[in-house]
Order: C-alpha cells, then structure tokens, then sequence
C-alpha cells in the first residue's frame, strides 16, 4: 500500500515537558488510523504538529511525498491535509452553509461554484435541512457535524478528526458513524483522534496508541485491546492482593 | 426584497442624493451634507476592517492624513493635480497600511486596536516636528481658478458634492461585490475564528494585510477630497485621535458591518453634532459632543447592531437571518 503520511522522530517540546516524544508512523491511502490514548497523552498536540498550528521541535512529518512540517497552518489545508478541532471552532455568526461555502472556497476563488459544492457537501452531511442556521444556534452534535462538513468541503486527501463524537448521546455517536464510514466510502484517508471505543473499534483499519507522549503500541484494533501495555496505560499496573 | 425593487429603491435613493443638496441649498445645509459623505466614506472604509474582518482600527486618522497631506504637499511644491496627488497619497497609505498591518496582523481585538492608536499617534507627531510639510502650522494649497483638474470650485459647494457622492457610490458598490467575493466570505471567517480560517486554506495574515491596505487607499482619497475642500490641512485637523475614533462611533452608530450602516450614522451624529454647534454656540460650548456621546451609549445598549439593525428589524428583510433566528433553537 501507498503511504500518504509519513511522521518520524516527530518531537514537540513546550520548555522542560516534552508532548511527542520521538513518533513514528504512517498512515497508507485508503486506511482509516485511530489515535488513542488516556487524556494527556499527546493526541491534540500530535495533531496541531501535523496541521502547521504548532511547530515540531525535531522529526519529520512527509505529506504525499513532500516535507511539510515548515509549513503555515493554511499552506498545509491546501496540500489537502485538513483538520477538525475537538473544541469546535464554528464560524458562529454565519449560517451552516456560509460556514461550508469557506471550506469549499479552498480550490476555488468563485463563490458561485463553492455555493454549488457546499450544497453537495451539505447533503452529503445530512445538513441540507439547516443550511440558514446560523453557526451559534446548532446543537454540539450538529456543529460537530458541521466542522465534518467544512473541512470535506475542501476536498481532503487526508481529513484528520478530533474527538468528533465527544460528548455526544449514543444515539448522536451513532449518526456520527454512520457519516464516518460514508466519508470512507467516499475514499477519503480518515487520522482520527477518539476515546469512544465503539467508533474505533469496528472502522479502524489500524491503532495507535500513545501514552506520555510516546507511541506504546501500535496494530489491528483487536490486537490492541489485548495489548498489556495499552491496558497499564488506561488502568495501571495489575493489582495483586 | 426582490431584485426588481431593489433597483428602484436603489433609482430612488440616488435622485435623493442628486436633488437633496438643491433643496438644501444654503451653503451651510451643503456643508453638513459634504460632511456626511465624507464621514460615510470614511466610515465604509473602517468597516472593512471593524465590520468584516473584526479588526478595531483606532489609527484611520493616519491614512487620511497621508492622503491629504500627500496631494497637498505635491500640489504646492510641483503644481500637481489633485486627482494625481490622491493616487500617490493613496499608495503611500497602502504602504503605511503594509508597515502596520504586516507585524499587527497576529494581533486581535483591543490589541489590534492599541496599535494601530500608537501608530497613528506617532504619524501625527512626526507630522506636527516636521517642517518640510509645515509642522504645526499645516499646509494651505493655494488657491487657483476654478477647475476640475485642480479640485477646487469657489463659486459654490456643489461641485464637491457631487463628487463625494460618486465617490461614496463607488465605495459602496465596491462593498457590496466585496460581501461576495471571496476575501469577504474570507474576513468574516478569520472574525469568527481565527484557527479555523486557517484550517481551512484561509492565510489570514495576507487577508488582514489585504483588507488594511483597501481600507487606507479609501480613507487616504477621503483626505485628498478633504484637503482640497477645506484648503487648509495640519496635523490637528487631519491627523488627531479625535477623527479616527469619530469613524469608529459614526459605524458604530449606524450598524457595523452593513452596506448602509455608515451612511445612516453620519447622516445622524454629523447632522446632530453640527447642528446643536450652531444652535448652542458659545453658551453650550461641548454640548454637542455631550449628546453626541449620550446617542452613542443609547444604541450600544439597546441595539448593539446599530440603527440599520433597528431598521431591518422593523422592515423584516434580511430573510436569511430572520430564518435563522426561529429555527435554531
């Protein structure tokens, strides 16, 4: 397989705490890859290295073939490696479909022809219906939602998701990955961040898991729920009486 | 609203403008409507930045002050026209606007603000120890026959009327393409959050540059048309803190952020403030910056989105957002 994302040695220091920790991996076209860990261990941090909104102390990050990890925050959404926020970041006082009009204004400099993609999307989405809200006036799940629809909206080749199910009702999350496997079907290489188990688990082509800003483990869903280490990472060590 | 009424309303508006100044027509009415425009364009010019991309600008003093002193300056050391003169001054605000902007463009809200106050108030300061452009004694262009190319009419105002409407007509239209053009939808975004723009291919430091550098050009031609109505500019007049925080109110007032917002707000604080000086006079000396102030703390509190939102309110129009205000929930 073609891999699209090749991080090495990725290292981010914030003065004496060091966030990533010397990270490796890839992500081949075509996979969906979680990104797990226990709150602290580094995801969003790993995230905003990957996405130009912060700079990496030391390593690599290759996009398509290109060293990317120089690169300004909108220089690296062109290239067509776009993120979502886990705290969102709704334009709140335009409606859904302006919001989704900026996503798709990406390739195009006519507002026209984004309107026309931005209705696609908003379809694709299960938004249509919402499309005068305004931003402030959505529910979590629909802005959410809408974050989804902003960034597929700019035709991503990789679209990395931040906890885009967090704090969302079962019914809610269910939804949520229902548009999950219609975004993989669509082709698109999915990086996610997530702590609900059930999201990842029956989607991801493969985990990583991190702790303490390392990577611990790393393989298929299932082999990754066994794992030791990933189970000293979420719970501590065995407890003998 | 239709397209079709929009023209008329759009036909009706512009015979308005036309015959006003002929109704009115004591030199002093006149003055006070050359006034309006001047500060409606002035004011369009600021909501480009205050309006769409959410940056303050306490510093439009200092582009309006390159504008004026520019043509000026070029006018009495070479005989240069005006119309010339409010180019060159124009660039060279787009040039101070490049040397602000530039380092600024990471700032946000107050920040923003205060820098742009010190950069103008600096520019001002330069100008008042400057004796190459008359220091504090300003410069006066002199005065030459009436004519179009050099940009003076002693006969009567009408002239600069015109003119300033033309030009306020192509300010507004420039807006109005702006709102949908991609920097708009662009500035709106980078307003609302900063991140996300830039998550989504947005480089919102050229956009701030960009919208900046379109907001001094404005404002400096503004100066130029100043200048050559009043025929006498110093660093008091064109340059003080007073105006540029006068631009903010007058947007403000009128609804920031909409087509006809500056336009509604110099109408009314330019016609308050002139009139109550002249009724007043001596005796009630600053009286008429005390109600202008008053009118200010009235619509910020009880409508924060100015007299325009009140009157869009009242009319029902802007379907998109009254839409959007029942079905959110």
């Amino acid at each position: 397989m073609q891999s699209i994302l090749q991080v090495s040695g990725l290292t981010k220091k914030f003065g004496g705490l060091t966030a990533n920790d010397d990270i490796t991996f890839e992500v081949n076209r075509g996979e969906i890859v979680s990104i797990i860990g226990p709150n602290g261990a580094g995801k969003t941090t790993f995230f905003n290295c990957l996405t130009g909104f912060q700079r990496i102390t030391s390593g690599s990050v290759i996009f398509e073939g290109r060293r990317i990890d120089q690169l300004s925050a909108p220089a690296i959404a062109k290239l067509g490696l776009v993120r979502t926020f886990q705290i969102v970041q709704t334009f709140a006082g335009m409606s859904v479909a302006e919001n989704v009009i900026i996503g798709a204004l990406m390739h195009t400099r006519n507002v026209e022809a984004a309107r026309k993609r931005a209705a696609d999307v908003l379809a694709f989405t299960g938004l249509s219906s919402k499309k005068d809200v305004l931003g402030k006036n959505l529910t979590i799940a629909d802005k959410k939602r809408l974050e989804i629809a902003r960034a597929l909206a700019s035709d991503p080749k990789l679209l990395l998701l931040d906890e885009c199910v967090a704090g969302l009702n079962p019914n809610e999350v269910k939804e949520a990955v229902e548009l999950l496997k219609r975004i993989i079907g669509a082709g698109i290489t999915l990086l996610i961040v997530e702590h609900v188990m059930e999201v990842i688990m029956p989607i991801s082509s493969r985990v990583v898991v991190l702790d303490s800003g390392k990577k611990i483990a790393e393989g298929r869903p299932q082999e990754i729920a066994a794992d030791e280490r990933v189970i000293k990472a979420y719970l501590g060590d065995r407890y003998d009486a | 609203m239709n397209i079709k009424t929009r023209h008329i309303w759009l036909i009706l508006l512009a015979l308005f403008a036309i015959v006003l100044p002929l109704i009115l027509d004591s030199p002093f009415a006149r003055h006070v409507l050359i006034v309006i425009l001047l500060y409606s364009i002035l004011g369009e010019a600021w909501s480009i930045l205050g309006g769409y991309a959410g940056l303050l600008s306490f510093g439009q003093a200092a582009f309006f002050g390159i504008g004026a002193y520019t043509s000026t300056f070029l006018l009495i050391n070479w005989g240069v026209s005006p119309w010339i003169g409010m180019i060159v001054g124009g660039f060279l605000a787009v040039l101070a606007a490049i040397c602000l902007a530039y380092p600024c463009s990471k700032l946000q809200g107050h920040y923003f603000a205060i820098a742009t106050l010190a950069f103008a108030e600096g520019l001002r300061i330069i100008f008042l120890n400057w004796n190459a452009v008359g220091g504090a004694r300003g410069l006066d262009p002199p005065i030459l026959p009436t004519s179009l190319w050099y940009l003076e009419f002693h006969e009567s105002k009408l002239p600069y009327y015109y003119l300033l409407v033309l030009f306020l007509a192509v300010v507004m239209l420039a807006m109005w393409k702006l709102n949908s053009s991609r920097l708009g939808y662009y500035l709106r975004a980078l307003r609302e959050s900063n991140n996300a723009a830039e998550s989504l291919g947005v480089n919102t430091k050229n956009c701030k540059v960009i919208a900046t550098c379109i907001s001094a050009f404005i404002t400096a031609i503004a100066g130029t048309f100043y200048a050559q109505y009043v025929l006498y500019i110093d660093p008091a007049s064109v340059m003080q803190l007073k105006l540029s925080i006068e631009i903010v109110l007058v947007t403000m007032f009128g609804g920031v952020g909409t087509m006809f917002g500056p336009l509604i707000g110099a109408s009314f604080l330019t016609s308050i403030s002139e009139i109550f000086r002249v009724v007043l006079g001596g005796a009630g000396r600053g009286m008429d910056l005390m109600i202008y102030g008053l009118l200010i703390m009235l619509i910020s509190t009880l409508k924060p989105d100015g007299v325009w939102g009140l009157v869009t309110e009242r009319l029902g129009r802007r379907p998109g957002k009254e839409k959007a205000k029942t079905s959110g929930e």
